[in-house]
């Protein structure tokens, strides 16, 4: 088997392989190594790739299954970390100058257990500045390429795993969502994004983060593959008092169970109000073969999202106050774009903030009653393909919309809700353009019911019409 | 609402001390209106009665 047919493979295809010692972790690192340096001058996916130490980690692996002390589907596996991620001893720059030569002391928990599961880290990843953006188009290291079409976005913040899964760099990588990081990527990238339940995953050593609704996901090739890394990152951390203590199950075995029966609300309000034609088209393709596979189409009301924008008002706030050490010592460092929409967090009162947050509980609770009448929701990811790097606009129902920087969010306008709620919500691959740019659904269960969100996300993608296609630019392209 | 240039210059410049040019202001404006503008849909809203959604944790 060569190379490129190795780098393209599922982590469920190449884990048995591995284990059964038909692949060598050394091999297969030196082959994604190699890929990765390959296309960086055209991805720009990554901000530092760990030669060294991800062959250590891979000689490390071969020698430990080699002697039968196999710890399961990610041993020797290679991925990627936002570079948003503490990682001990390694520059962690959160995509910023500021924080250009930061060098974490200790581990993300993500991380640890990444490591304590075999995983070998390859690279730290770009991404938007400081993860405040949905385009990935860094003014410090460079724009991340989106693999289906160079001249466009990967999606953002964490656009550079995007890129490297969809490429075939990276068989997962590790993103962070707090408004759609890690679905963006994978819609824009025609690969799975997963932000699960909040308080499911640990954010602890997540750097320069939102007080309200940050996540840690990963991005892979398959739904399987999403849900045997979110088996490894789920669990309550004591250190992290925002996980919980909820049992995680066997995410797998809800991979293949049929969907017959299964409600699936659509929204009638909101998140299809502002849709581009392609992306209204394929999702509601992705509809009715959901409806095919015996799934229950029920139209479901949310009219508290027109208050959804009261967010913002929070996250203005919260913005401020996270970037307060830096923006005065180190006001020329930052890009424009997060420089100019922090500075008027400063001017929300206090009672607005209040309002913002009573405004996200009435939003959580409308949403408990609707997931009493259905078993899940379905909605486009984004509500446009892969705007180009260079577009300052977007036209959506004859109104420009920034594509980024002060006054932006049409992006983001159908994932960051799930951020604001806490519901588990996937993205998975359902068409491509005309252009040839992939275009994603988004599935979304009840708090900590990622497995039959699994099972919704695979029997859907089993029959996606996406099945089998592969960017332009990849590993063997 | 409107606030004026040399207002907001004062109050960035008195919190972080930063000081901004009013070509810099235009930048910062478009958030600075969103705020405004949510604030706007929410004059109609009764806030007073909800209470907190903070999760409590049970120890295993």
């Amino acid at each position: 088997m060569s190379n490129s047919d190795l780098l393209r493979m599922t982590i469920a295809e190449l884990a048995p392989k591995i284990q059964n010692k038909e692949v060598s972790p050394v091999e297969l690192t030196e082959a994604a190594l190699a890929e990765a340096d390959r296309l960086q001058p055209t991805l720009n996916s990554f901000i530092t790739i760990l030669h060294e130490r991800a062959m250590d980690q891979a000689r490390e692996s071969e020698v430990a299954i080699s002697r039968g002390e196999y710890r399961g589907p990610l041993h020797g596996i290679p991925i990627g970390l936002k570079d948003n991620l503490a990682t001990a001893g390694i520059t962690t720059t959160v995509g910023s100058k500021v924080l250009a030569d930061h060098v974490p002391e200790g581990d993300a928990e993500v991380v640890v257990r990444c490591r304590d599961a075999g995983a070998i880290f390859i690279g730290k990843e770009n991404l938007e500045e400081f993860a405040a953006g949905a385009t990935s188009n860094n003014p410090h290291y460079g724009a991340v390429h989106n693999p289906w079409g160079l001249a466009h976005i990967p999606g953002g913040s964490s656009g550079g795993g995007g890129a490297n899964v969809a490429a075939s760099v990276t068989f997962a990588s590790l993103g962070t969502d707090l408004g759609g990081s890690v679905r963006l990527p994978g819609t824009f990238c025609g690969v799975v994004g997963l932000k699960q339940s909040y308080g499911r995953v640990s954010q602890r050593g997540l750097m320069v983060t939102s007080f309200n609704g940050d996540h840690i996901g990963p991005m892979t090739r398959s739904v399987a593959d999403s849900a045997l890394v979110l088996q490894i990152l789920a669990g309550n951390d004591p250190l992290d008092p925002s996980t919980v203590p909820v049992p995680v199950p066997d995410y797998t075995a809800y991979l293949g169970k049929s969907l017959k029966g299964l409600k699936m609300g659509i929204p009638s309000n909101h998140y299809f109000d502002m849709l581009d034609s392609e992306v209204e088209s394929a999702v509601r393709g992705s509809i009715a073969a959901m409806a095919e596979l015996g799934v229950e189409p029920r139209e479901v009301s949310l009219p508290m999202m027109e208050y959804i924008g009261a967010m913002r008002i929070s996250a203005m706030a919260d913005g401020v106050v996270t970037h307060e050490p830096f923006l005065k010592s180190h006001r020329e460092d930052y890009g424009p774009d997060v420089f100019y929409r922090t500075i008027p967090g400063q001017f929300v009162l206090g009672k607005d903030y209040s309002k913002s947050l009573r405004v996200q509980r009435l939003i959580q609770e409308e949403y408990a009653q609707v997931m009493q009448q259905v078993d899940f929701l379905v909605t486009p990811t984004a509500p446009v393909p892969a705007p180009r790097i260079d577009a300052q606009y977007i036209k959506i129902n004859g109104e420009d919309h920034r594509v980024r920087g002060p006054g932006s969010g049409l992006i983001s306008r159908n994932t960051s809700p799930f951020n604001a709620v806490g519901l588990p919500a996937i993205t998975v691959p359902c068409g491509v353009t005309h252009a040839g740019l992939p275009v994603g659904v988004q599935f979304i269960t009840g708090p900590f019911e990622e497995g039959l969100l699994f099972q919704v996300a695979d029997g859907y993608e089993k029959v996606s019409p996406s099945q089998g296609l592969r960017p332009a630019v990849g590993v063997g392209a | 609402m409107s606030i004026p240039n040399e207002t907001l210059k004062a109050m960035i410049r008195d919190y972080n001390g930063i000081e901004l040019s009013d070509e810099e202001l235009k930048l910062v404006r478009p958030e600075l209106e969103s705020y405004f503008a949510e604030l706007k849909k929410l004059e109609d809203l009764d806030l007073s009665d909800v209470f907190s959604g903070r999760l409590m944790h049970i120890p295993e």
